[in-house]
């Protein structure tokens, strides 16, 4: 019991980083009905460029930072503030170049036409971390300590590290501020008009050009800030970590129901558990396949996904 | 053409009398475009000569005089033989995208499963579980493991495939477009996983009668793969097929290509292959005017993914081993790239395509790397970019030439981005052809007439004023 709930822990940090990513295709396929192949790889992009920022100079970063399990607290917070910050911005301003010279000349060609770019576009970027980074894993020191927090309210069997409690407090903020975005503002007005019909959104004087890019912009966002999380949690990176990646959050946002952000919360939650469940109890080795079973099993029962509406025409 | 065929009657000794009438009508075709196309027809039989002459010229005459010549290097035969693979492999993807427009990113399990066929099927694999067999083999009689010759194994690999990519495509009939390809490339991700990983099974069971009690048993081979594989055996020339027979396993390739593409060039022109077209033009139109899209698709994945049991079949004889690194999404994405590259929906678009990225590949981008290597190291490999080159080309070509560079004339007219202003010319340009071709009224003033009918005054609709009955004016109006 005591396994099962610490794999559900793990799960569930794993679950925040993937619902960052998924989050990113949701927006994008729920205004423009793109799956962005090359999402994934700019969420690597963005754990590259942590790891360039945080690394010392010895190991291959740039060593701007430098941060060490050592370095003390409040130095440490504003470091990896800053690194969010750069990161983010990075990857927000690459998301929206992306957009703009491969997808959007492409707005009106027929859909296998933009998701052909996107796939060429994901293997730019791949090869953008090889000479970013090379071809080898690249690792960094942890810097969190190891300790378990519940031990000071006397549970032991259970362990939270102070690494996962850096998960949730980066992710789970994010997450709010995108859900209030993207209901309570104007800009969130003319994203959610925009998917819901681009057209008629322009007749009623959204900016549909503007909305897109914006929305390309938040995801390439989270996708950054996702990618300092995992490298400061999972402490590796490397150029093809974004297919994968990509992949399961992919999947998540399916599972959750396309288009649909809560929808994709949730789905990221259930894979991250599931893929902690299946590492711990299955193998490693099965988890990929388990995944993309789990996403195939989706697709052919219920294409809408667990939360998402009924989209016969989409799917 | 029928009363012909009619002509020569049916049976077996009819079947010759048609291959013989085949020929003669190819060489009337041959001497009609000759006459038509003189230029055309004498610059494509060059080039198909030059090109089947082409392994032996390289083999017997470039090979002692030199490859590497600057800056077109010539291609080895074990590099033509792959561009045989992947020219079979294009032109089974092209049935699937091209023909049926069923976007599928997982290819390479086809082309993987093929290969896994081949060497389960005539290697010493099995020999640990005590499975013996061989037949027709040439290998010894008392060889281990089951051996079966390489003629027979491709009709069971293609079998096998066949059934696989009706089972992928059953459960994915619901889905249209970009989920079909999310499917396809989770089975594309999920085959090699399991060819991996299933190299010590445990099962234990026992239903009724049957008890089945396998420990740490190695299904797959795991990461090492299997080998040794057999390579195809021509018995009565005795010539052996592998990879230091040179040009005649080229030969062979070119075989099982030309194989591949006279089924699939029949396809086309079948009535399943217009079926594939109704369902790539509009899927809904299709069924109303009664095509069975659920046969339809389901054949398409079914021999789009028989050709890749072949390249697969025939690669893993002819390298001699097999292991799930082969098999990775970028293959099924190298496949694609030649389909879009060469031109989707024609079969001699797609092998160009094949024939000039496993050059580029295999031949081209190694020997500019030598070449930079050797004159300036300092600069970036080209061959360790390869990937980088095909991300472009893909994002160019989607943007400047989205079908292709030998593209199929339909195709064209859907990949081609239309201004609205462009085609609304376009299709008063048709009508107006329409309206000269034809002696029925044009079709012009009935739309305006339509429009007179709606911009009639208010009050006279179209039934008139005096349709109203005056008997019961309550209810006229009422309504």
């Amino acid at each position: 019991m005591d396994q099962l709930i610490q794999t559900l822990i793990i799960g569930l940090a794993d679950g925040l980083i993937f619902a960052l990513v998924a989050l990113g295709y949701t927006l994008v396929y729920g205004i423009i009905e793109l799956i962005n192949f090359a999402h994934g790889d700019v969420f690597m992009v963005g754990s590259l460029i942590a790891f360039a920022l945080i690394a010392p100079t010895a190991v291959g970063g740039l060593g701007v930072f430098q941060i060490t399990a050592e370095t003390p607290v409040p130095l440490m917070v504003v470091q990896v503030l800053a690194t969010l910050a750069i990161t983010i911005a990075v990857t927000a301003g690459l998301n929206m170049a992306i957009e703009r010279l491969a997808y959007r000349p492409l707005r009106h060609a027929p859909k296998l036409a933009p998701l052909i770019a996107a796939i060429g576009m994901s293997f730019v970027l791949q090869n953008v971390g090889v000479i970013m980074a090379g071809s080898n894993q690249r690792t960094i020191e942890n810097i969190f300590p190891s300790t378990n927090l519940l031990s000071s309210v006397g549970i032991t069997a259970v362990s939270v590290t102070m690494a996962q409690v850096f998960v949730g407090l980066v992710t789970l903020p994010l997450l709010i501020g995108l859900s209030w975005f993207v209901a309570s503002t104007r800009q969130g007005k003319a994203m959610r008009a925009t998917a819901q019909d681009p057209d008629t959104a322009g007749l009623m004087g959204v900016d549909v050009n503007r909305t897109i890019a914006i929305t390309f912009i938040i995801g390439g966002a989270l996708a950054g800030a996702a990618g300092v999380v995992q490298i400061l949690y999972n402490n590796v990176t490397v150029w093809n970590l974004g297919f994968r990646f990509g992949l399961i959050s992919f999947t998540a946002a399916v599972l959750g129901g396309i288009g649909n952000m809560r929808g994709a919360v949730l789905g990221a939650i259930i894979l991250g558990v599931v893929s902690a469940i299946s590492d711990r109890y299955i193998s490693a080795n099965w988890t990929q396949a388990i995944v993309f079973g789990v996403l195939i099993a989706i697709l052919v029962f219920r294409p809408s996904g667990l939360l998402g509406q009924q989209l016969a025409d989409r799917a | 053409m029928s009363a012909k065929v009619d002509a020569i009657g049916t049976g077996p000794g009819a079947w010759f009398a048609h291959i013989g009438t085949a020929f003669a009508g190819m060489q009337r075709a041959y001497a009609a475009d000759l006459r038509q196309h003189r230029i055309r027809t004498v610059v494509l039989t060059v080039i198909v000569v030059v090109g089947i002459l082409f392994p032996l010229i390289d083999e017997y005459f470039l090979e002692g005089f030199s490859r590497n010549v600057f800056p077109l290097p010539f291609p080895d035969a074990t590099v033509m033989t792959f561009m045989m693979i992947f020219g079979i492999m294009a032109v089974g993807l092209n049935i699937v995208v091209g023909f049926a427009g069923l976007l599928d990113l997982g290819y390479v399990a086809f082309y993987a499963i093929g290969a896994y066929v081949a060497a389960f099927l005539s290697s010493p694999h099995w020999a640990g579980l005590g499975l013996n067999l061989v037949f027709l083999g040439n290998v010894g009689p008392t060889a281990q493991g089951i051996h079966l010759p390489f003629w027979i194994i491709v009709p069971i690999a293609i079998i096998v495939v066949a059934t696989f990519g009706a089972l992928l495509g059953a459960p994915t009939l619901r889905l249209r477009g970009d989920y079909l390809a999310i499917v396809t490339l989770g089975f594309g991700e999920i085959v090699p996983l399991v060819f991996k990983n299933l190299s010590s099974l445990t099962l234990q069971f026992a239903i009724g009668p049957i008890s089945v009690n396998l420990q740490n048993v190695n299904l797959t081979g795991g990461v090492q793969g299997i080998n040794p594989i057999d390579p195809p055996f021509l018995p009565i020339l005795n010539i052996l097929f592998d990879s230091r027979s040179g040009p005649l396993a080229v030969y062979l390739g070119i075989f099982l290509l030309a194989i591949t593409v006279l089924i699939a060039r029949n396809l086309e022109h079948s009535r399943i292959g217009r079926a594939w077209m109704a369902i790539r033009e509009d899927e809904t139109a299709a069924e109303m005017m009664g095509v069975n899209t659920v046969r339809t698709k389901l054949l398409a994945f079914a021999l789009g993914a028989s050709a890749a049991g072949i390249a697969g079949a025939f690669q893993a004889a002819y390298l001699g081993a097999t292991t799930s690194d082969f098999f990775e999404f970028s293959t099924s994405i190298l496949v694609l790239i030649m389909v879009i590259l060469g031109g989707i929906g024609n079969i001699w678009g797609v092998i160009v395509g094949a024939i000039t990225l496993v050059y580029v590949n295999a031949t081209l981008l190694p020997y500019l790397g030598q070449r930079v290597q050797d004159s300036a190291p300092f600069l970036p490999n080209p061959a360790q970019y390869n990937f980088l080159l095909y991300g472009i080309i893909l994002l160019v070509m989607m943007r400047f030439r989205p079908q292709g560079f030998l593209p199929n004339r339909q195709r064209v007219a859907e990949l081609v981005v239309v201004a609205p202003e462009q085609a609304e010319a376009e299709m008063v340009e048709v009508a107006m052809e329409a309206e000269s071709e034809m002696d029925a009224p044009p079709e012009l003033p009935v739309a305006i007439e339509l429009d007179n009918v709606s911009l009639a005054p208010p009050g006279q609709d179209a039934t008139g004023p005096d349709a109203r009955a005056p008997e019961v004016p309550g209810e006229a109006r009422d309504e």
